[in-house]
């Protein structure tokens, strides 16, 4: 079986190597769908068929058209950054028929609560609740506005809005300390929070301040030597400022 | 209560310190620790091989056909952890049909099937044509036909055809010593080249993955040597177990010259993931990195391989500890396999906690059907040795 000046065993392996090749290809045509690759590694197909899908979101601005005085309350709230629908639910039939179908207005505290719920997880400051503590049984809605949900009036502690830390740490070796012992606080943060942030220690001479075996503190305080205690870290590495012994 | 709720439940006390809720869970289990272990041995049995075609090692001649089979049979189940682990495996063929370049993880396909056809099986092929045609000779009925199949039916066993056989074996192993390279590189190039992961992302994982598989090869085609000779009651062929511990041991000191230097390297690096590695090693880790992989798999065998190389011990006490030595070695990479595949999986991303891994019994991701997967490619093998017996004695193509 030999072709010109090829041993007859390349001359096999090469009809099976073709035949294998023309196997592929024939089942690359059968099984790759003709759009592939036109605009990226996918079927290009697949946006048209996507965006033929019945549109159920009208969109912010689409509210915002017959809905001005709300959109205006809400575009300087806290909540400026949510959509409408992200609440009442999917509105573009509410928008072609604003009589017959009309949008969910949640009543209760269940559909607050996937945001305001408490979880350890939500960045320090973002206002929690824990529901069972927090004006059980209320809705939401009887005190804040969800337009507008600046709470009715300044909170007199820091509690109201912390109150995870608080519980922690009325339970712990801290429960004494104001959170103004370690957080200097400007006024304006009660009434505008995350543009007036308190201030946290930042070095570990903080917390010998009053743990050192120098500090001026009563002696029941716990004292290590700062110097060699810990290494380089700071002290919040191994010790919860708001429960640094870890009872909870 | 919910059935996820109590699985989550008794998982989180078990996990300590921080970590995010998507890593309490594993993503990837046993399968995953059984691919670069199979993969590795199948590069290092065809490494092993190509030492006698191409650097004229003829003391291992007699293990050369066992090898090329063993890293057959091993590569081809080294797709199925993957496929099973992935799940629907009958869509797996369409990454052949729109190749993405850009993905480590869509070439492997392509990396699998070149090391497959044109390496090793078309070795092979060269290696067994003269042999084929022999055997089709003397068979009958659907042994023949199947002969004839494997030969593609050539018939030419004229010299120089035998000869262009011996040529293109050179040939292909030549292309075949960095192929192999590149299969199993490859491998620990996916590991080394997650970068969010410190335990994973070293320049030198491909590197240290390679000699590791180069030792696991070793020891495996000198432990099937040793066993096959037993069942045929044959001695081994003493010359070349010393050849093949030798091997090993070097093998061995350089696999272990790689991590200790990867280790010292991240030791002085001493990035911000020193302080959650140092507590992975010494807890979760403890046992099969420190104890099994280092201890058992590396320093023990390499102090018992020098004992018995280099020392006037009998020959039948030298394969004994040889054996026992390559045992441990497997033992030991496959430990290896599990600490970088698993032990990547046990911290956080915080670096501020450890979860947990606990494997089950069955299932596909269990124990069962792992060490089902592990005992397949000897399975294999011993259908290929019956089909293509690779014994020097019972080479027919010698006698004609």
């Amino acid at each position: 079986m030999r072709v010109g000046k090829i041993p007859g065993q390349v001359v096999r392996l090469a009809i099976v190597l073709i035949a294998s090749l023309v196997v592929l290809l024939l089942v690359r045509a059968r099984f790759v769908p003709e759009s592939f690759g036109e605009t990226g590694h996918y079927r290009a197909d697949v946006v048209p068929a996507i965006a033929a899908q019945p549109i159920r979101y009208a969109g912010m601005q689409a509210c915002a058209e017959c809905h001005d005085d709300v959109a205006e309350v809400k575009a300087s709230s806290y909540h400026r950054g949510l959509t409408c629908e992200g609440c009442h639910g999917a509105a573009a039939d509410h928008v072609e028929d604003p009589v017959e179908a009309t949008p969910a207005v949640p009543s209760g505290r269940e559909s607050c609560l996937r945001c305001h719920e408490y979880l350890g997880a939500r960045p320090t400051g973002f206002p929690q609740i824990i529901e069972t503590i927090h004006n059980p049984m209320e809705p939401c809605a009887g005190c804040h506005d969800p337009h507008e949900p600046t709470p009715p009036a300044v909170p007199g502690e820091c509690s109201a809005c912390h109150r995870a830390i608080a519980s922690t740490k009325s339970v712990s070796h801290h429960w004494s300390l104001d959170c103004e012992t370690c957080h200097l606080t400007p006024q304006k943060h009660r009434e505008n929070p995350r543009a007036h942030l308190p201030e946290k220690p930042v070095a570990r001479e903080f917390c010998g301040r009053c743990h050192d075996r120098a500090a001026e503190s009563a002696a029941t305080v716990p004292r290590v030597d700062m110097a060699d205690h810990g290494g380089r870290y700071p002290c919040w590495q191994c010790h919860y400022p708001h429960d640094p012994e870890g009872h909870s | 209560m919910n059935p996820l709720y109590e699985h989550l439940e008794s998982a989180l006390q078990r996990v300590s310190g921080f970590i995010y809720p998507n890593e309490v869970e594993l993503h990837w289990g046993l399968l995953v620790v059984i691919y670069p272990y199979i993969t590795g041995l199948v590069a290092g049995a065809f490494i092993l091989a190509s030492l006698e075609k191409v650097f004229r090692v003829k003391e291992v001649e007699p293990t050369y056909r066992l090898a090329m089979l063993t890293a057959l049979a091993f590569l081809i189940v080294a797709p199925l952890p993957l496929l099973a682990h992935l799940g629907h495996p009958e869509r797996s063929f369409e990454i052949f049909l729109t190749p993405h370049f850009k993905s480590a993880m869509a070439m492997f396909g392509f990396v699998y099937a070149w090391y497959l056809m044109v390496v090793l099986l078309l070795e092979i092929w060269f290696e067994y044509r003269a042999d084929l045609i022999a055997w089709r000779k003397q068979s009958r009925g659907l042994k023949k036909l199947l002969y004839w199949i494997l030969s593609l039916g050539s018939k030419n066993t004229s010299p120089e055809a035998i000869a262009f056989d011996r040529k293109a074996v050179y040939a292909i192993t030549l292309i075949g010593i960095p192929s192999a390279f590149l299969l199993h590189g490859y491998v620990g190039f996916i590991f080394g080249s997650i970068k969010a992961n410190p335990w994973w992302s070293s320049v030198l994982m491909p590197i240290v993955f390679l000699f590791s598989a180069i030792v696991s090869g070793i020891a495996l085609v000198l432990l099937l040597y040793y066993i096959t000779s037993m069942v045929r009651r044959k001695t081994p062929d003493m010359p070349c177990l010393n050849k093949l511990a030798t091997f090993l041991l070097i093998a061995l000191i350089v696999d272990l010259s790689l991590e200790t230097l990867d280790f010292i390297h991240r030791l002085y690096e001493s990035e911000e993931s020193i302080e959650i590695l140092r507590r992975l090693i010494f807890s979760k880790l403890f046992l099969s990195l420190t104890i099994v992989q280092l201890l058992l798999g590396t320093i023990g065998p390499i102090l018992m391989l020098a004992f018995a190389r280099f020392s006037r011990l009998p020959d039948e006490m030298k394969r004994l500890v040889y054996f026992v030595a390559a045992a441990l070695v497997q033992v030991g990479i496959f430990s290896t396999r599990w600490n970088v595949v698993i032990g990547g999986q046990l911290f956080s991303k915080s670096l501020r906690g450890l979860t947990y891994y606990k494997l089950e019994l069955g299932g596909v991701e269990g124990l069962l059907f792992g060490v089902a997967l592990l005992v397949l490619p000897f399975v294999i093998l011993y259908v290929l040795v019956k089909v293509l017996p690779p014994w020097e004695d019972t080479r027919p193509s010698e006698s004609t």
